[in-house]
C-alpha cells in the first residue's frame, strides 16, 4: 500500500543526486581546461 | 610594447601600470548578449521576490491559525458566524452516512463537535481515535465540512507478523 | 554544457582521494540504506509503506535547513567579517547543494502528505516556513548571478544567507509556536517516538545522504574555486589587453 508514492520519492531523490553528482563532475572538467595547473588549490 | 603577462603581479597593473601610462579601467558597454542576461537575472530575483511575498502573505493569513481546536472554535462560535476555518479533534465514533454526507463527532479538551463531511473522502487513515483536521463553517450546532485532513501522529509502530495484537 | 574529454577517475579534476573513499562509503551505505528502507524495515501499522518516506524525508529536511544553510549561514559571516575567498566559495557551494535537499524535502513531503494527510500540499506552518526557505535560497543563488561586482555580490549573498538561515528557527518551531497538520517531533531525544528496524533505517538514510552531501560538497567547493579562479585569469587577461592598449597609444 502507497509503494507508489515511496518509490517515486526514491527515484526523485536518488536520481536527482546521480543527476547533479554528473552536471558537477562536468562543470569541474570542463572549468580545470581554463585554469592553469599552478592556480588549482584545495582539489588534492 | 611591453609584455603584460610577464608581470608576476596583476594586481598592480590597476594602480601601477608604469610611470608614463595611463590605463584606461572604466567600465565599457556590455555587449547586447550580457545585457540581456543581466536583465534575465535580475527579472529573476523580482520574480523571486514576487513568489515570496506571496508566501508571505499565505503565512500571515493562512498558516498562522491553521486551525482551532473544537472547544476554540465552539468558543468562537458566534465570532466565527458562517466563515470558513479549519476545526481540529479526535474522531470519536464511526461515522454515519447521513443523505450523502459523513456524520460524525469529533472531540477536543472535553468539548464535541459534530462534524457532517460533504467532499472528497479522507485518506485511508481516517479512523476512530485519530485527530482530523476538517475545512468549512458552522451551520447552526454541527460543522459543515468540504475537506477532510488526517492529521497523523508523531509515533511510529512497527507492524511485525508476529504482532501479539492484531492490525486494526 | 559539453560532455567529458575523457573518463575515469585520473580524468575528474575535481576528484580526489578524499572525494574517492566519500564516493566509495556513499555507494556502500546507499546499497544497505535501500536494502533496509525498501525491503527488511516492516510497514508501520497506520501509514503502511508510507513511513519508508520517513527515512529520506526527514534526513532531506536536516541536511538542508540545518547543515547546508548552517554552513552557508557560517561563511556568510567569516565571509563578511574576513572577506575570505574561502569562506564564501564554501558558502556558496552550501546553499546550492542545501537547494537541492529542501526541494527533495519538500517532494518527499508533499508525496507523503497525500496518502496521510489526504492532500498534497496545505498552507500549514511547517509547510509555509519551508517553502519560504526554499525561495529564500533559491534567491541567494540567483543574487550570485547578479551583474555586479563580485565584492557586492558575496556581501549581499551573505546578508541572505544568514537571513535564510534565521528562518530555520522559524521551520524548527514552527509546530510548536502555531497549530499544524505538520506531525511533531519523532526523534526526540527523551522520549523516541519510533523503534527497531524502524529507527535503524532513518539511521542509514541520514548516513547515506549526509555521506552524499559531503561528497557533493568537496566537488562543488573545488567547482567554485576553479570557476573563481577562471575568472581572475580572465581578469588578468582583460587587464593585460588594457595594458596592452594604453601603452600602444602612448608609444
Amino acid at each position: 500500500m502507497y509503494w507508489n508514492y515511496v518509490l517515486i520519492g526514491y527515484v526523485v531523490v536518488f536520481g536527482g543526486l546521480g543527476l547533479y553528482a554528473v552536471s558537477l563532475l562536468r562543470r569541474g572538467r570542463n572549468l580545470a581546461e581554463q585554469v592553469e595547473p599552478d592556480r588549482r588549490r584545495f582539489l588534492d | 610594447m611591453t609584455e603584460p603577462t610577464a608581470d608576476p603581479d596583476p594586481a598592480e597593473q590597476t594602480t601601477e601600470p608604469g610611470p608614463s601610462v595611463s590605463v584606461d579601467l572604466s567600465p565599457r558597454d556590455l555587449p547586447g548578449a550580457a545585457k540581456r542576461r543581466s536583465l534575465r537575472n535580475w527579472c529573476i530575483v523580482g520574480a523571486l521576490s514576487l513568489v515570496l511575498a506571496g508566501i508571505l502573505y499565505q503565512a500571515l493569513t493562512s498558516a498562522r491559525v491553521f486551525f482551532y481546536n473544537v472547544d476554540e472554535a465552539i468558543a468562537r462560535r458566534d465570532e466565527l458566524g458562517s466563515q470558513t476555518f479549519r476545526i481540529q479533534g479526535t474522531v470519536v465514533d464511526e461515522p454515519a452516512d447521513i443523505g450523502g454526507a459523513m456524520v460524525f463527532t469529533i472531540a477536543f479538551n472535553d468539548e464535541t463537535a459534530v462534524v457532517r463531511h460533504v467532499g472528497d473522502e479522507p485518506s485511508d487513515l481516517f479512523e476512530v481515535g485519530i485527530p482530523v483536521v476538517a475545512e468549512g463553517h458552522w451551520e447552526g450546532e454541527a460543522f459543515e465540512s468540504r475537506q477532510l485532513l488526517v492529521k497523523h501522529s508523531e509515533s511510529y509502530v512497527e507492524d511485525n507478523p508476529d504482532r501479539l495484537v492484531p492490525d486494526k | 554544457m559539453s560532455p567529458p574529454t575523457s573518463t575515469g577517475p585520473a580524468a575528474t579534476p575535481t576528484g580526489s582521494k578524499l572525494t574517492r573513499v566519500l564516493g566509495s562509503l556513499s555507494l556502500a551505505f546507499l546499497a544497505i540504506f535501500l536494502l533496509f528502507g525498501l525491503m527488511l524495515s516492516p510497514p508501520e501499522v497506520s501509514q503502511r509503506e508510507a513511513v519508508r518516506l520517513f527515512y529520506i524525508h526527514v534526513p532531506s529536511a536536516v541536511i538542508a535547513l540545518y547543515l547546508a544553510f548552517g554552513l552557508t549561514a557560517v561563511g556568510s559571516v567569516v565571509y563578511l567579517r574576513k572577506r575570505s575567498t574561502f569562506w564564501d566559495l564554501l558558502a556558496w557551494s552550501a546553499a546550492e547543494i542545501g537547494v537541492l535537499f529542501c526541494a527533495f524535502t519538500l517532494v518527499t513531503g508533499m508525496l507523503w502528505g497525500r496518502p496521510t494527510w489526504g492532500v498534497f500540499w496545505k498552507w500549514d506552518p511547517r509547510l509555509t516556513s519551508t517553502a519560504i526557505s526554499f525561495v529564500l535560497f533559491i534567491g541567494y543563488l540567483a543574487v550570485r548571478q547578479l551583474d555586479l561586482t563580485p565584492e557586492a555580490r558575496s556581501s549581499r549573498a551573505a546578508v541572505l544567507g544568514i537571513i535564510g538561515f534565521l528562518n530555520t528557527i522559524v521551520v524548527r518551531f514552527s509546530v510548536s509556536w502555531w497549530q499544524s497538520l505538520h506531525q511533531g517531533t519523532t526523534l526526540n531525544p527523551v522520549d523516541t517516538q519510533m523503534d527497531g528496524l524502524h529507527l535503524l533505517s532513518f539511521f542509514l538514510g541520514f548516513a547515506t545522504l549526509a555521506l552524499v552531501f559531503s561528497w557533493l560538497l568537496v566537488h562543488r567547493f573545488r567547482v567554485a574555486w576553479l570557476a573563481h579562479q577562471a575568472g581572475e585569469a580572465g581578469l588578468d587577461r582583460a587587464l593585460a589587453e588594457r595594458r596592452a592598449e594604453a601603452t600602444g597609444r602612448t608609444v
